[in-house]
């Protein structure tokens, strides 16, 4: 009969009512970890991509710095010429200007993702280990090398005609195997035909691989001294930038997810306000036989902690459940798990699941404690 | 020994001014003193102001020396709980805690380990004969033998003074016999201050102290019977 145990029998004693509180704690903690796994998943995500990629510079136009892959073309041939006359310089590996193009809509089901190449270069420059299943590696004139995941959904086999635009045309030449990562959605192409489609002969972005020894920070700052108007990012850069982006993002949905958990905060200093009133005279009781108002306090202010911490628990294990069926169905349709649970998440949905029970149960408690014995045992 | 002095309580209601308890003097010697009078004679006052629930307008309560009234709130509790004992009329158990738990109650405010409470829980309770409701919750229980729970629980730290507030005013004839048995054999080693209605009750007291518009208005010292 510890005091922890006291405050369990009182929580017991009302099951139904605890129930319930639990229960809107549960729901706010379980929306704020999905919302926030969301950020940790894309984190986890993007990280693993970057590191994979193999290029350790992205050339893009100034103005569209950070993940501008899909960015409209606006390097021009006279730009990449003089990019590759400072490359050359510089003595780097390869220096490959590449375009994208996005059909579709919404659904990553209906979507489809060009990426054009130089000829003669394949995708495992820019994407290392992808690996022909079937077919070539390097697309070809008038040949697609398609991603493992897109030839599954679309069902594309070697000699699938793939339509650009009513007047551009190509066959499947390669199928990838399936590597977990970007390069799965994607499908390769030669540069010519996806700039006819979109009627340009610029790029979006010149990738550049550099030689064992290379530092990557000076050859961008050299790259971007070269040729004025645009923006050489190293990988180290490309990823601070996405933290700074998602950081941004986790504040957002932490923000939505403020709602629920306010919600929950009002249930729990609700329910305990509740309790204290109907137990007056059992405070006053406690009190005449020579609890001092800290004990009382301490009471209900644990009461209070653990109907959150357990309301806490319980939500945090299904937004995990939530976030595993939410990455099986994301794994299955884009080949990425946007969703994770991660400890660092769990110990923050912890945390501020015990703080909201902090502070839902002070006040409560200060009244529970501050009452005058005499009235609380009704001897006035 | 507890000691009134000149004891006052005055209450504001509206404009109006509410004398419950005028110069009250008493010093109070071991044994069981009774206190009676009227409803409105100021009973209630006089036991919340000596056990120290309520502070007096004027004058003090004096506990071997010690002043009462002069302490805040929190020291008040603490010399409640290692020097005094309450048994109340409506019984006033925690309704969430078994019997023994109840009983345990003032031990585990004094910090005694959980096996301590729990062996003097069992002996208090074998001693007003509840051994066999040691588990059972106030709910379960008849009202004489809540009320025996709650004398166990008066007497868990062995208190050298113990109150009791109208201890028989809801129980019925045999369990009122019981309860009574009880609170004076436990009064006979401590200063019991028993506040009734009950003049029968009152007449097993040593002493009976008769209240009347919040004064003393006399003393009678009876011969306890046996």
């Amino acid at each position: 009969m510890e005091i922890l145990h006291l405050v369990l029998r009182n929580l017991l004693a009302r099951p139904v009512r605890s129930l319930l509180t639990l229960l809107g704690v549960l729901i706010a903690t379980a929306s704020m970890v999905l919302f926030l796994s969301f950020g940790e998943g894309l984190r986890r995500s993007l990280f693993q991509e970057l590191s994979r990629v193999g290029p350790a510079i992205q050339v893009v136009p100034e103005g569209t710095e950070g993940l501008g892959f899909g960015g409209y073309p606006e390097i021009t041939p006279r730009q990449l010429a003089a990019l590759q006359e400072a490359g050359q310089a510089l003595g780097v590996r390869a220096l490959v200007p590449t375009l994208f193009l996005a059909r579709g809509g919404f659904d990553p089901q209906t979507s489809f993702f060009f990426q054009g190449l130089p000829p003669g270069v394949g995708p495992d420059l820019l994407y290392p280990g992808v690996r022909a299943r079937e077919g070539r590696l390097v697309p070809t004139e008038g040949g697609a090398v398609v991603g493992g995941k897109v030839a599954k959904r679309s069902q594309l086999s070697l000699g699938s005609p793939l339509r650009l635009s009513p007047q551009v045309g190509l066959k499947v030449v390669g199928i990838l195997e399936e590597s977990g990562g970007l390069a799965d959605n994607l499908i390769f192409v030669p540069l010519a035909p996806l700039q006819q489609v979109l009627g340009t002969e610029n790029y979006s972005a010149v990738l550049v691989a550099l030689n064992p020894g290379q530092k990557a920070e000076e050859v961008a700052r050299a790259l971007e001294a070269a040729v004025p108007g645009l923006k050489a990012q190293t990988t180290g850069e490309v990823m601070r930038f996405a933290e700074r982006a998602l950081r941004i993002s986790d504040l957002v949905r932490f923000g939505i997810s403020l709602v629920a958990l306010i919600v929950g905060g009002l249930l729990v200093a609700n329910t305990v306000m509740m309790s204290v009133y109907e137990r007056i005279r059992e405070f006053g009781v406690m009190r005449a036989l020579g609890a001092r108002r800290g004990f009382i306090f301490r009471l209900v202010v644990l009461e209070a902690l653990l109907l959150a911490l357990l309301g806490g628990t319980l939500g945090l294990a299904l937004g995990g459940v939530v976030s595993f069926a939410i990455n099986l169905y994301t794994l299955d349709q884009v080949g990425l798990a946007l969703s994770a649970v991660t400890p660092r998440l769990s110990l923050f949905a912890l945390l501020v699941a015990l703080l909201l029970g902090l502070l839902a149960g002070l006040l409560p408690a200060y009244h529970a404690s501050r009452i005058p014995v005499v009235e609380a045992l009704g001897r006035v | 020994m507890l000691r009134a002095e000149n004891l006052s309580k005055r209450y504001r209601q509206g404009e109006k001014e509410v004398v419950a308890l005028l110069g009250f003097t008493y010093a109070f010697p071991r044994g069981a003193t009774a206190v009676v009078g009227p409803s409105g004679s100021g009973k209630t006052t006089l036991l919340n102001l000596l056990a120290g629930f309520d502070l007096p307008s004027e004058g003090g309560v004096y506990l071997d020396g010690l002043a009462l009234h002069q302490l805040p709130e929190d020291e008040r509790a603490r010399v409640r709980l290692k020097h005094m004992g309450f048994v109340f009329q409506q019984w006033n158990l925690i309704p969430t805690l078994t019997a023994w738990e109840n009983v345990a109650f003032p031990l585990l405010l004094a910090g005694r380990p959980r096996k301590e409470r729990q062996e003097q829980a069992f002996a208090l309770l074998e001693r007003v004969g509840l051994a066999h409701r040691l588990h059972h919750l106030p709910s379960r229980l008849s009202g004489g033998e809540q009320q025996r729970v709650a004398l166990a629980r008066a007497l868990a730290l062995d208190p050298p003074v113990l109150f009791a507030d109208e201890p028989t005013g809801n129980l019925d004839a045999e369990s009122r016999e019981q309860v009574a048995a009880l609170l004076f054999e436990a009064g006979k080693e401590r200063t019991l201050i028993l506040v009734t209605h009950d003049l029968e009750l009152a007449a097993r007291a040593e002493r009976i102290l008769y209240l009347k518009g919040g004064r003393l208005a006399r003393e009678e010292v009876v011969q306890p019977a046996g």
